[in-house]
């Protein structure tokens, strides 16, 4: 069986009304489904292990890149060029019709100000969301749902998901954010006749539980499975012609296009993807980065393609946690370097374009001498996002400390 | 909560514990419920339960009996001299899987990896005399060529169409994929008649390419069926025919598990496990498949509770971590390994990775005030310190040449040019850094009391750190005789990990691991594979990085597949747990009507969770476990006794069996 929210809608509210069998949960979505922002999407990639912003948006107008990078730099025949100065590395090819549709923008020179070149710190400061404070107990893509949620009637269940098998700091917080690892395995016992009693039992057993901690996660993991399983997101097959790479991250797309077709009210998903920590052999134009490139630009193509009319109200925003050193370091790799490259892919993007002022490349130019400069702070553009794409009217509680120098209008 | 001999057991633990016996002696006065549950110390019982639930992988079947009829003190003095318990059952558990007593190089020489298996196809290497080991770079080589050349072979082509998704396939080519699939299925039949031994030679006969397109076909129930009365032995000659890296990590993976599940030497394994954690190396980056197994034991394990010191030199100087952080690469732009190219630049230069981490991850903490001058610096000392033919298995070596020359100053203190003996120095430096006894023990204090632990404890800990010289046995002596260890607040407070439930509840259940596929499958299900965390940072110790909707759900899949014996090469006999008496295992409703069903669920109850699970987990399962679907019990089918795993797989599943 499979209720959807749409099918309640097309029925009206006469019939959420005469329908008191139904679970609450399925009800509550029904009406939430009429509120405004509801129906837009926001989806936060992670970049994890610091992608080398600089040879992915290659700044082939900028003589200083080629010496800086003797032996990885891409040269000019071989990017795919967007303006003149700026080409894509061609193993992001796969959203080059997204750029020429102008739903694919781009922020160079962008990222966290804070100085630190530790992994472990700089991602923990952009899913916080405030760079230098280590003591934020929540991320900020949970504060953003948390503060919309206040308004809204939509049961939580996948307002806020996760796809991959533990909550990324960033969706930590108050607001009951779901993490999947995959769609068919979620449930107890699924796919076997035992799962309704087993079911049951569980969730009787976390329900009269004093462990305050288990206890919230099992309410929110039981309505869950039970709106999943109404939903029955398998049934939503990439659209013809759509191939998703295979891998994780090509998976994590895959199932989170699924989740919004089964009209489950996903607000806000997240997934990352890692591997780009490459101080050792990185490769110019062909080798590791590029490979690595075809997943990450093959599965957003994809993703954005089998969304189908989705995608009018979708946005993508990717981040990483640095950039690496402008120069490549003694083994033809990068180290961890400061400022980064940020795509927007999404309908209402106003793409085509590549956002940001270019600190330049020459040595005064640099970062501390080393690494580019940051031009654009990603709480910007982040903030942009969660207004209009989560309907919040005040971003800037997100983003405490933070003095917003305005919007870069991404959006249209 | 009473005990049968409350005078001995007191006695015993004032004897055990003087600093803490006047709690217990209070507690005892006060009885019944003087004060309520959540300030009252723990008991005896409940002291031996949070021993073991902080020391241990979890506590077996008749633990809690077992410390208290040692003492607690004896217990703890015990697990702190490891070399001195006798753990002969794991040792035998242990003894087929031979890599884990190999060098790396002998690793590499019997499980060889591609390069090597090129070297020998190029007649650059001699092929090996031992005819096993012939077959086993013949079949590899054959693997290599196959690759180059996979398309014309039609079995080749029927292995490759096997591999595709059905839905991609062609109807004609999905016809001749289920041909492929039924001969290959016929062939196993008649390889079923034959004994394992002589199945094995056979397979190992097999031609190389034919034996690929066999396994393909063969899947699940009938793989299973073929090797499932071979050796251990025979196993891996099998898979390292196909894949003799993966016999390598699966050895480390099950030596892993079967250690945190077997040993007697619990404290040991604990802190292997945590310090490999914390000098994390990540299994899959290259070299690192063959160096891991020898890192764990001959650095990890063998420091775990000896000198800090040491630990950080050992895995300064370890294959597998000069691997990882990409040490062994990293040259001095002035060094005359350098060398120039025609503008004079160096064609070598620095590596920061290790040089960051290491202050960062391993000793300082990053907040411990160094800086990326700092990092640089200690970049510099460091050139030189790098690896003799790694993918060989070679070991460290400190090589003058690739050395940066002149001083480096490293947080303030000048390290003038001393070759190899300025890393040492600047590694004993981090190791005595106050910073360094303040971050270490706060991650011990995480690990064994509180995801936030008192910082009163930290300090008392960091003290001791710096005053034995970074002594491991007495930090967590300093630990575990601070009242903060021993607190209420702390009883059952810590999530467990993946790792831990799934390891305790092996433990709990007695169960008899032969394979520990499904455990490490169930371990990448649940976001922490075994040896699989890639950032240097390790793996999370708190609950917050555990506890959600999707990782709740495979721990629960987890616990019943495990009660119902579902998990292959796991065997547990829950009926068998049912009967054991303990102590504990006497609540009112028993005594009251004799219900021998409820009898069993509550042994089993305190047989899984030695304290007992609570009332509201009881209650459910005594309602539910008659439920046709749980207890496979039909309307007409005659009254037959309880289904003991199924229960089992609800507790295991309950809040309670989630913390420790």
């Amino acid at each position: 069986m499979a209720i959807t929210r749409r099918i309640f809608l097309k029925n009206g509210a006469m019939t959420v009304v005469g329908m008191a069998a139904i679970p609450s949960f399925l009800a509550q979505a029904a009406m939430a489904a009429t509120g405004s922002a509801t129906n837009k999407r926001l989806v936060v990639i992670f970049q994890r292990g610091a992608a080398d912003g600089l040879n992915i948006v290659v700044p082939h107008g900028e003589p200083n890149y080629y010496t800086m990078r003797p032996t990885i730099a891409i040269q000019k025949k071989d990017v795919l060029d967007l303006d003149g100065f700026f080409g894509l590395h061609h193993g992001m090819a796969a959203l080059r019709p997204a750029w020429d549709a102008k739903h694919l923008a781009i922020i160079h020179a962008a990222g966290s100000p804070d100085e630190t070149r530790s992994h472990f710190d700089a991602q923990d400061y952009m899913e916080s969301g405030t760079p230098g404070v280590k003591s934020t107990e929540d991320g900020w893509l949970n504060r953003a749902l948390s503060a919309t949620s206040a308004e809204s009637s939509v049961p939580p269940a996948f307002r806020g998901v996760a796809l991959g098998t533990s909550l990324p700091r960033m969706l930590s917080g108050s607001f009951p954010a779901v993490a999947l690892g995959s769609l068919n395995d979620f449930g107890v016992a699924p796919r076997t006749p035992q799962s309704q009693p087993l079911t049951n039992t569980f969730e009787s057993m976390y329900a009269q539980s004093v462990d305050a901690v288990l206890h919230g996660t099992a309410r929110e993991t039981f309505d869950a499975v039970k709106m999943l399983k109404s939903a029955d997101p398998a049934k939503y097959k990439p659209a013809a012609g759509v191939n998703y790479p295979k891998g994780r991250f090509g998976d994590a797309m895959r199932q989170t296009a699924q989740l919004m077709k089964a009209n489950l009210g996903v607000q806000v998903a997240f997934t990352d993807i890692g591997g780009w920590d490459h101080h050792v052999n990185e490769g110019a134009s062909e080798g590791q980065l590029n490979n690595l490139l075809k997943e990450f630009s093959g599965s957003l193509a994809a993703f954005w393609q089998d969304l189908g009319p989705l995608a009018d109200d979708t946005v993508v925003v990717t981040m990483s946690e640095f950039g690496r050193t402008a120069r490549e370091n003694g083994t033809r790799g990068t180290d961890h370097g400061h400022a980064n490259v940020m795509f927007v892919l999404g309908g209402p993007v106003r793409g085509g374009k590549v956002y940001g002022r270019w600190p330049g490349l020459a040595p005064e130019q640099l970062y501390q001498q080393r690494d580019l400069a940051l031009t654009t702070d990603f709480r910007t553009v982040m903030s942009e996002m969660v207004a209009r794409q989560l309907g919040n009217p005040h971003p800037e509680h997100l983003f405490p400390g933070f003095r917003n120098p305005g919007s870069l209008k991404l959006l249209g | 909560m009473t005990c049968k001999k409350p005078l001995i057991f007191a006695l015993a633990l004032a004897l055990a514990l003087p600093a803490t016996n006047a709690l217990a002696a209070s507690h005892k006065d006060k009885k019944p419920k003087a004060p309520p549950a959540a300030q009252q110390p723990m008991d005896e019982r409940e002291r031996a339960e949070h021993l073991l639930n902080r020391l241990t992988f979890g506590a077996r079947p008749g633990d809690v009996d077992r410390v208290l009829s040692l003492g607690v003190d004896q217990w703890i003095a015990q697990q702190m001299r490891p070399e001195k318990i006798d753990d002969h059952a794991l040792d035998a558990r242990l003894d087929p899987y031979r890599t884990l007593r190999m060098s790396a190089a002998e690793m590499v020489r019997n499980f060889p990896p591609d390069q090597v298996l090129k070297a020998v196809a190029d007649g650059k290497l001699p092929m090996p005399k031992d005819a096993q080991l012939k077959a086993v770079y013949t079949s590899g080589i054959a693997r290599l060529n196959q690759k180059k050349e996979a398309k014309n072979a039609r079995l080749a082509e029927n292995a490759d169409l096997l591999g595709t998704n059905p839905d991609d396939l062609t109807a004609e080519k999905r016809e001749q994929r289920q041909a492929a699939r039924e001969h290959a299925r016929s062939r196993a039949l008649d390889l079923l008649e034959q004994p394992a031994a002589q199945r094995v030679q056979t397979l190992a006969a097999m031609d190389p390419d034919e034996r690929r397109g066999f396994w393909r076909a063969v899947t699940g129930d009938d793989r299973e069926r073929l090797t499932s009365d071979m050796t251990p032995e025979q196993k891996e000659l099998l898979l390292s025919l196909e894949n003799p890296v993966g016999v390598v990590n699966n050895e480390l993976m099950q030596g892993k598990l079967l250690r945190a599940t077997y040993s007697e030497r619990q404290l040991l394994e604990v802190m292997t496990d945590f310090w490999f954690n914390h000098f994390n190396i990540y299994l899959g980056k290259g070299a690192d498949r063959y160096l891991v197994t020898s890192y764990e034991r001959d650095v990890i394990r063998a420091n775990a509770l000896g000198k800090f010191r040491d630990l950080l030199m050992a895995t300064a100087k370890s294959p597998a971590m000069l691997w990882y952080l990409d040490n062994w690469q990293s040259v001095g732009p002035d060094s005359k390994a350098a060398g120039r190219n025609k503008n004079g630049k160096p064609n070598q230069g620095l590596n920061e990775n290790y040089a960051r981490e290491v202050m960062e991850l391993h000793t300082l903490g990053v907040n411990g005030g160094y800086t990326q001058s700092d990092v640089t610096e200690l970049a510099r000392v460091l050139t030189g310190w790098t690896l003799e033919e790694p993918r060989d298995g070679g070991g460290f070596i400190f090589r003058e040449a690739r050395h940066e020359p002149g001083d480096k100053v490293v947080l303030g203190r000048v390290f003038h040019e001393n070759g190899q003996r300025e890393g040492e120095a600047a590694l004993e430096m981090l190791a005595a850094h106050p910073a360094t006894a303040h971050f270490i023990c706060t991650k011990l204090a995480q690990r064994f009391v509180s995801d936030a632990p008192p910082e009163a404890l930290v300090e008392r800990m960091a003290y001791t750190f710096q005053t034995s010289d970074g002594d491991i046995r007495q930090v967590l002596t300093t630990m575990l005789r601070s009242p903060e260890f021993w607190q209420r607040r702390y009883f059952r407070a810590k999530v467990k990990t993946p790792l831990e439930f799934m390891v305790s509840a092996l433990r709990a259940t007695n169960a008899d691991v032969t394979k520990v596929q499904p455990i490490s499958d169930a371990l990448n299900r649940l976001g922490m594979p075994l040896y699989g965390a890639q950032p240097p940072t390790g793996y999370s110790m708190k609950a917050e990085s555990w506890v959600n909707s999707g990782a709740l759900l495979n721990r629960l899949n987890f616990a019943l597949a495990l009660g119902n014996g579902r998990l292959g090469g796991i065997k547990l006999d829950a009926a068998k747990l049912a009967e054991a008496k303990t102590v504990d295992a006497k609540p009112p409703a028993m005594a009251a009507k004799p219900d021998p069903d409820l009898d069993v669920q509550t042994r089993l109850e305190f047989a899984l969770v030695p304290g007992g699970v609570s009332p509201q987990t009881h209650q459910t399962i005594a309602q539910q476990r008659n439920d046709p679907a749980i207890s496979g019990r039909k309307l007409d089918d005659p009254p037959r006794p309880i289904n003991a795993g199924a229960v089992a797989g609800l507790i295991l599943g309950s809040p309670e069996f989630q913390r420790r």
